[in-house]
């Protein structure tokens, strides 16, 4: 196993962050999902040892989270998801910097410096202040020092968070070749649904600090159940109130549009027959595009 | 060319586990001041009371070339523990002192926290004693040039010139009082520098803390002592305590008349106060409740 924490518990005083969270993770790219307070940037911060957990444990690469961080450390890259850097430093002596707080001799650093940066794209601005660069360059070179000292595995926080479109795809382009090509693990934290579609093939869904799911991308994505997107005109309460008698989860989008959740064993014509009961009129009707969007709605629920 | 046609290759060489994991932050934390702003300038700059007293010795040694400038039989420089008291607790060298921690010291860890990079360190095999050793080294660089560096160079010369041993048989303790005060300064200022940087994000406002700390509580000092006419407010002087260490250790007269160790007991203090405030304020993470 490359992550395995069992009943992991951890509180920010009165505020429970993660609540008996157990993890079995393998090779392969994984995404860590959840929405904004599910405990994802803590399990990070408590596998690398930067908080200390309060009751439960857990290995990475082997090596006991409560007892063996810095060989932790040693092993695992970690790209942070705030602007990190040094004023004053140049994009190689920063890495190279990192690489050698890792454990590397000076010199080794200083050409796996030069290595690193140039594949993550930066060798043309590599011997300019990093004050200057851009918030994709700084993306970049965030994956360079994370990536420097060779690791076993890497943790990304948010990764692709404040990126334009084409930083973002280029962001999760290298990425993917990260873990697809190079024999190296990643663990993904975000709570961007398409960036973990796009490149990992486990997913470990997060909710108020507590696993609500986890498991293979494409055997979760076979789970029987649907969401509908409906537009519909008329009086809509009774249409909504017969939705929910059917154990149906309805939600309201901003822009009109209802997205209905139908349990398993339903049948899509029953919302055209409520809505015939109720003299609605359907507008618009679809079968959500996007699985994993409905198995993370479902887990975290709609509400 | 897209970012996957590029290569990476693996590295095929072993991290090591070192003891002195805190040297990149050392020698790289020296490069840097080297680069900022009129640092280069000012580091000369701060050579001069040891190149003065330096001089001292020098004439010192060779007095008969000097008699033009001296009334006849009038003592000119006489090196003993008394000069070199007169070096480490000048007002002139301890404001330089001052100066260099603000340059030196100001950004270590204020720039850490601004910039997010304490995450990096410490998601790195590094403990925060490593870290706190990696910038204190720093200052312990810039320190010890002008303080133990220049105080062992003054034995050195003075033997060199008088041509025996006779001074260093005469005061054996010099050597010992020279390597501990200047360790003594070097200690304090390096706690009082870090956990000052650690209190603020803004680089100007520890710098002005550094500088506003050092100066007002000797302020302080001088408007108590002068109202109530009791020495025992030196002890709110940062200066004065350092000035009646440095006459305890160089075996001199105490300026004030108060015991030596209060002095002592108010530097462990601060010390350990900055060292609290330190592990408080560094972290790997800020946690937000």
């Amino acid at each position: 196993m490359t992550i395995e924490v069992n009943n992991l518990h951890f509180s920010y005083g009165k505020l429970k962050a993660l609540d008996g969270v157990n993890i079995n993770l393998n090779q392969g790219s994984i995404g860590l999902l959840g929405p904004n307070g599910a405990g994802k940037s803590t399990l990070i911060r408590i596998l690398l040892g930067f908080l200390q957990v309060e009751k439960g444990e857990g290995k990475v690469l082997g090596y006991d989270i409560r007892t063996q961080q810095s060989d932790i450390r040693r092993f695992v890259g970690y790209m942070p998801e705030d602007d990190c850097f040094i004023p004053g430093m140049d994009a190689v002596c920063f890495t190279s910097y990192f690489g050698e707080l890792s454990g590397m001799p000076h010199e080794e650093a200083m050409k796996r410096a030069h290595e690193v940066l140039f594949y993550v794209g930066l060798e043309e601005s590599r011997y300019r202040q990093i004050e200057t660069y851009s918030r994709g360059m700084k993306q970049r070179l965030k994956i360079a020092q994370a990536i420097v000292h060779d690791p076993k595995l890497i943790l990304f926080d948010e990764p692709t968070s404040g990126l334009d479109p084409r930083g973002r795809r280029e962001m999760l382009e290298l990425i993917m070749d990260i873990s697809s090509k190079k024999n190296i693990q990643v663990l993904i934290s975000s709570h961007i649904l398409p960036d973990i579609e796009n490149t990992c093939s486990y997913v470990v869904i997060l909710n108020k600090g507590k696993l609500v799911a986890q498991g293979d991308i494409k055997e979760l994505k076979q789970i029987k159940y649907s969401l509908y997107e409906v537009k519909i005109k008329g009086e809509s309460r009774n249409f909504l109130r017969s939705l929910r008698e059917r154990q149906c989860k309805v939600e309201k989008t901003e822009d009109g549009l209802l997205k209905i959740y139908m349990p398993p064993g339903h049948n899509p014509q029953d919302i055209f027959m409520i809505a015939a009961n109720e003299k609605i009129q359907i507008r618009h009707f679809l079968k959500s595009q996007t699985p994993l969007e409905d198995i993370f709605a479902r887990a975290v629920g709609v509400d | 060319m897209t970012i996957r046609e590029r290569g990476y290759a693996h590295w095929d060489g072993e991290l090591e586990e070192s003891k002195f994991s805190w040297w990149p932050i050392a020698t790289y934390g020296v490069k840097l001041t080297f680069k900022k702003k009129f640092f280069k300038s000012f580091f000369f700059f701060t050579f001069i009371p040891a190149l003065a007293y330096l001089g001292g010795i020098y004439v010192s040694e060779r007095l008969e070339d000097f008699h033009f400038m001296i009334e006849e039989s009038a003592p000119f420089i006489q090196v003993n523990p008394a000069y070199f008291k007169s070096y480490f607790t000048n007002d002139f060298l301890l404001f330089i002192i001052v100066m260099i921690i603000i340059f030196a010291g100001a950004g270590l860890i204020s720039d850490d926290i601004k910039y997010n990079a304490l995450q990096l360190y410490f998601s790195r095999p590094l403990k925060k004693k490593d870290y706190f050793i990696g910038k204190a080294s720093v200052i312990f660089f810039f320190m010890a040039l002008i303080t133990l560096i220049p105080g062992l160079i003054f034995l050195l010369t003075k033997i060199i010139f008088s041509g025996s041993f006779k001074f260093v048989l005469s005061y054996p303790w010099l050597p010992f009082s020279t390597l501990g005060y200047s360790l003594i300064l070097i200690v304090f200022f390096s706690f009082y520098s870090l956990s000052i940087s650690s209190l603020s994000k803004n680089r100007r406002y520890v710098a002005v803390m550094i500088f506003g700390i050092y100066f007002f509580s000797d302020i302080f000092f001088q408007i108590f002592y002068g109202i109530f006419k009791n020495q025992y407010f030196s002890l709110l002087s940062i200066k004065a305590n350092l000035k009646q260490i440095g006459a305890f250790i160089f075996g001199q007269k105490l300026p004030y008349s108060i015991p030596w160790f209060y002095s002592f007991l108010f530097i462990i203090a601060f010390c350990t106060f900055g060292g609290l405030v330190l592990k408080r304020r560094v972290k790997g993470v800020v946690i937000v409740k």
